[in-house]
């Protein structure tokens, strides 16, 4: 089959009433770049599309302390800007100039992994998504969004609309190791965000991608960093029980066994740039 | 709902295509428009070959429903050439020996387009940052890198 519809809502309103009105089976197209290559090798054949690229979702602006991310902001607009640059770098580590044109944040939190390194940067920064239904519009902690590999908490008519980050109180690293050094799947993707007081660590967010069903948060691994000296020790020890918290998997970039070992040497050296940094 | 019209321009032209749902920018410009320079290599965004210009910004258009360009500039190499001249770019591919099977060629060129017209200096690490998207199988990137080197002297007047 193919397509016969494709629309074009110009709000999110607008994108919601029509996701309502023609009911599951829907694609919703964001940059494109995950689901036509799909399309073109015939894997995906849907029959209705609606693209959110006119909807009006392309912003970027401060609300209530946060930053207040349009889910159709491109990779390129969040690559530019300099206010969160643990964001920026993560940004800029994906894919080629033509793909960060193309793609967007919200729709780099549906890229399965290895893909999807932007999510691991805005579960360090504690982000909230706003996803909006025809009920309305919730809002959920990024952590929770992610439920499975290829599967998320939302919701049956709802699309992705805001992506609402706290400015980050803490230090912050990201280290995205591939097999080049640019447009690159990644081996291991890992996001700190470190609050220090004095010596001690206050609070701890480490995330990861590419070791895992989707990019998750290494929690034994902030738990044993929180309260205690940051220091060599500290960071062996979180790396260790990072990596066993992964769960890594073989594909053309890398083996399960390379990553698991990648695992703990990435959440080191990314840690390390945080002592480093003074 | 069947197909429907879009109206874009192309390389300073206007054009209206009818097109079926969902098909990419890099068939229309190909099977329908005849515009062949934009090359059909990966179909994945993965390999730059049909890399175009959308108001000034390279994009795969092999990734692009045509729907989403309405109303947008879209530049392909064939743009690029007035009156039969060579553009200084193409120039300094040729005369580098940037060029061998050539299937990457017009994507490396758009791509130096909007990078010269955004940077008209750039640095070589900026050339190469702009290249990482688009692939080249024969070269080994050097003379590619030399050529925009260039490229930018000669649209710079040097």
């Amino acid at each position: 089959m193919t397509a016969q519809y494709y629309f074009q809502p110009t709000t999110s309103g607008e994108a919601v009433d029509l996701l309502d009105k023609h009911g599951p089976g829907v694609l919703v197209l964001a940059g494109g770049t995950i689901a036509m290559p799909l399309i073109n090798e015939g894997i995906s054949m849907p029959e209705k599309v609606l693209s959110l690229r006119k909807a009006g979702l392309n912003t970027f602006q401060h609300k209530n302390g946060n930053l207040a991310i349009g889910s159709m902001t491109s990779l390129t607009q969040i690559g530019k800007q300099t206010e969160i640059p643990m964001l920026q770098e993560a940004a800029q580590a994906i894919g080629g100039w033509a793909i960060r044109n193309m793609g967007t944040v919200g729709g780099n939190l549906f890229a399965p992994p290895p893909a999807g390194d932007l999510a691991v940067a805005l579960l360090a920064l504690d982000a909230e998504l706003i996803l909006a239904g025809k009920g309305g519009k919730r809002r959920i902690a990024i952590e929770d969004f992610y439920t499975g590999f290829l599967t998320t908490d939302l919701r049956e008519g709802e699309i992705l609309e805001q992506i609402l980050l706290p400015l980050p109180k803490g230090k912050t690293a990201y280290t995205k190791f591939g097999r080049r050094h640019a447009n690159t799947p990644a081996v291991v993707t890992v996001a700190a965000n470190i609050l220090l007081d004095g010596g001690t660590v206050k609070d701890a967010r480490l995330a990861l991608n590419a070791v895992g069903p989707h990019p998750f948060r290494a929690k034994k691994a902030e738990t044993a960093l929180i309260g205690s000296t940051f220091n060599t020790a500290a960071i062996a020890n979180a790396s260790i029980l990072a990596m066993g918290e992964a769960q890594p998997f073989t594909d053309a970039v890398a083996s399960e066994w390379y990553r698991r070992k990648m695992v703990a040497v990435i959440v080191r050296r990314t840690l390390e740039k945080i002592t480093g940094g003074g | 709902m069947a197909s429907r019209v879009v109206s874009f321009i192309l390389n300073g032209k206007p054009v209206e295509v009818i097109v079926k749902p969902l098909t990419t920018l890099q068939r229309i410009l190909r099977e329908q428009l005849g515009y062949t320079a934009t090359k059909s290599g990966c179909r994945q965004g993965g390999c730059g070959s049909c890399t175009v210009l959308v108001n000034g910004q390279p994009m795969m258009s092999c990734l692009l429903p045509v729907e989403e360009i309405e109303g947008q500039a879209v530049t392909t190499l064939e743009g690029l050439t007035e009156n039969g001249q060579l553009h200084p770019i193409q120039e300094a591919f040729f005369e580098k020996f940037a060029i061998q099977c050539g299937y990457c060629t017009p994507g490396m060129i758009m791509v130096s387009k909007a990078l010269l017209d955004q940077n008209p200096m750039p640095t070589r690490n900026e050339i190469i940052q702009a290249l990482t998207g688009n692939y080249c199988r024969c070269t080994g990137y050097e003379p590619i890198i030399l050529a925009i080197a260039d490229a930018s002297r000669r649209l710079n007047g040097n």
